[in-house]
């Protein structure tokens, strides 16, 4: 599904990515782990192409989603971010309500009258739903950090990505939110290939099919097979109280 | 001297400073009032002057000014607004994007004069606009532009990277991004842009004085190679009058007139910006 052979990266002269070849099975979750700076969230970002503004961003090499290569000259870049989606550190939301947030990425593609349709689909699709059902109207930016990280999920899923890359979607989130993101994307593996860049190695380790070591933009050799916890207890008890999850 | 005393000098500096800049705009504002206030007659905003400006009110110079700012936006806020946008979002070349800020801020302090001398030789004798509204809107346009372009591209670079990101990664096109989050992002900055805009316009005599402005015998243009009587023009003609006091009187109050339109509208530019500011901190 992801594979890249002989990617590298760098800003200027300054190399983040180096001599990459590997690849990545469809409707898995893959962790990222590794320091500060050691190349991940640029490994994230080169799947959908969003170094194109910066202006010393240079790559060797290839990387293909599902068969497409990525930077070859004439790929069709708005398609590829359709079919890439990203989810980001802090959650974006616009100064919108919240209805007009989840639809956005698809607005001019649907009708109006399927607008509350999709809005619906995609919300119980994140779990949030039960939480915002009464307040669509409201400002996107009234609801919690958790509860907006999920709202952008739902944005994402709305224009429909095969695959999903999610750059330390927790890092600013309480445990509780943590855990229903967490939850969230082991509901989505059936029809998304994840990737999800973390510096906690417990959390790579109990999400994830396999985990990815980055270090100094090279990958190192695969922590595979993954010990899981049976099930993690520390989660399960915060998960119990979070609305609107299915029992 | 310790470094005491000498912040409490540099202190006392800044505050005569501020103090005298304070004071000069109060004072010139005291006697705008002072002046002008007894030529505020009933009809003085909407009659139509008389007796050569020495008597009547200032209604047909008044709007002839707003026909001419309102035009002169028409001009410039497309070409500014094009221009920002493709520096910010379309130009790659760090360099080239410098290149263009230092350009608009050399346009930006060219004396106003050169602006009515080319302007008229280019839209007035080489495209043949003559003497009229049209040739004067243009210049004001020209004139007008580095004003607008660097408040509506501060306000596109302040929009945070994140608004754009979340954009593309929803797979988003330039246009549409543009349309959807860049537009609608930065709306109040462009609005504070065009009133500072018009505010300069509206302060500007040189320039149309002798390319787009009658004192009398028009009204209302007629015809894209009509002059166009402004507030401007009435007050400089009256107050070469100096002998006499009823022309000097009106001049006063047509100033008086002026001064409130810029004071409004940069008013209204200092809203919209705080809004902006406020907008940006969600």
């Amino acid at each position: 599904m992801i594979q890249f052979k002989n990617f590298s990266a760098a800003f200027g002269e300054r190399k983040i990515l180096q001599e990459l070849t590997f690849s990545l099975p469809a409707n898995s979750i893959t962790s990222i782990i590794g320091a500060s700076g050691s190349g991940k969230t640029t490994l994230l970002r080169v799947l959908c192409r969003m170094n194109d503004r910066i202006e010393n961003f240079r790559i060797e090499g290839s990387v293909f989603v599902d068969g497409m290569d990525v930077y070859r000259p004439g790929t069709d870049v708005y398609a590829l971010r359709r079919k890439v989606g990203m989810i980001f550190q802090k959650p974006c939301v616009f100064p919108k309500n919240i209805i007009d947030n989840v639809i956005f990425g698809v607005r001019k593609k649907i009708s109006k009258k399927d607008y509350p349709d999709v809005a619906e689909k995609v919300l119980r699709e994140v779990f949030l739903w039960e939480e915002v059902k009464d307040r669509l109207g409201e400002k996107a930016t009234t609801l919690s950090q958790g509860q907006q990280q999920r709202l952008t999920l739902a944005r994402t899923l709305a224009v429909g990505p095969e695959v999903l890359l999610m750059d330390e979607p927790t890092s600013s989130l309480d445990p509780k939110s943590t855990a229903a993101i967490e939850k969230l994307v082991q509901s989505l593996k059936n029809r998304h290939t994840i990737l999800w860049v973390t510096h906690q190695h417990d959390q790579a380790q109990s999400i994830a099919d396999q985990v990815l070591v980055i270090e100094k933009g090279q990958v190192l050799p695969l922590s595979v097979p993954i010990v899981r916890p049976a099930k993690p207890a520390s989660f399960t008890s915060v998960l119990q109280n979070v609305q609107g999850y299915p029992e | 001297m310790n470094a005491i005393t000498a912040e409490k000098m540099v202190l006392a500096f800044i505050g005569c400073v501020t103090f005298l800049i304070v004071a000069l705009l109060f004072s010139i504002l005291a006697i705008m009032f002072i002046k002008g206030l007894p030529a505020m007659h009933g009809g003085f905003l909407f009659d139509e002057s008389r007796d050569f400006g020495r008597a009547g009110g200032i209604f047909y110079q008044s709007a002839g000014t707003l026909i001419l700012m309102g035009v002169t936006v028409l001009w410039s806020l497309p070409v500014a607004l094009g221009s920002v946008l493709f520096q910010t979002e379309y130009l790659e070349s760090g360099k080239f994007k410098t290149f263009l800020t230092q350009l608009t801020y050399i346009l930006n302090a060219t004396p106003t004069i050169l602006f009515g001398l080319v302007g008229y030789l280019f839209f007035g004798v080489y495209l043949e606009a003559g003497v009229s509204w049209v040739t004067g809107s243009l210049i004001l346009a020209v004139m007008i532009l580095p004003t607008l372009q660097v408040s509506i591209r501060e306000a596109v670079e302040a929009l945070p990277e994140k608004y754009r990101e979340a954009g593309m990664a929803l797979g988003l096109s330039r246009p549409a991004q543009i349309w959807r989050i860049i537009l609608p992002q930065s709306f109040y900055g462009m609005v504070t842009g065009v009133l500072l805009g018009l505010a300069r316009a509206a302060g500007e005599t040189a320039a149309i004085m002798f390319t787009a402005t009658t004192f009398s015998g028009i009204r209302f243009p007629q015809s894209f190679s009509d002059p166009v009587p402004t507030l401007q023009t009435h007050i400089l003609v009256l107050a070469q009058e100096a002998a006499n006091p009823e022309s000097i009187a009106q001049a006063w109050g047509a100033g008086l007139v002026l001064l409130g339109l810029v004071f409004l509208l940069t008013l209204a530019a200092w809203a919209f910006r705080t809004r902006m500011v406020m907008e940006s901190e969600l």
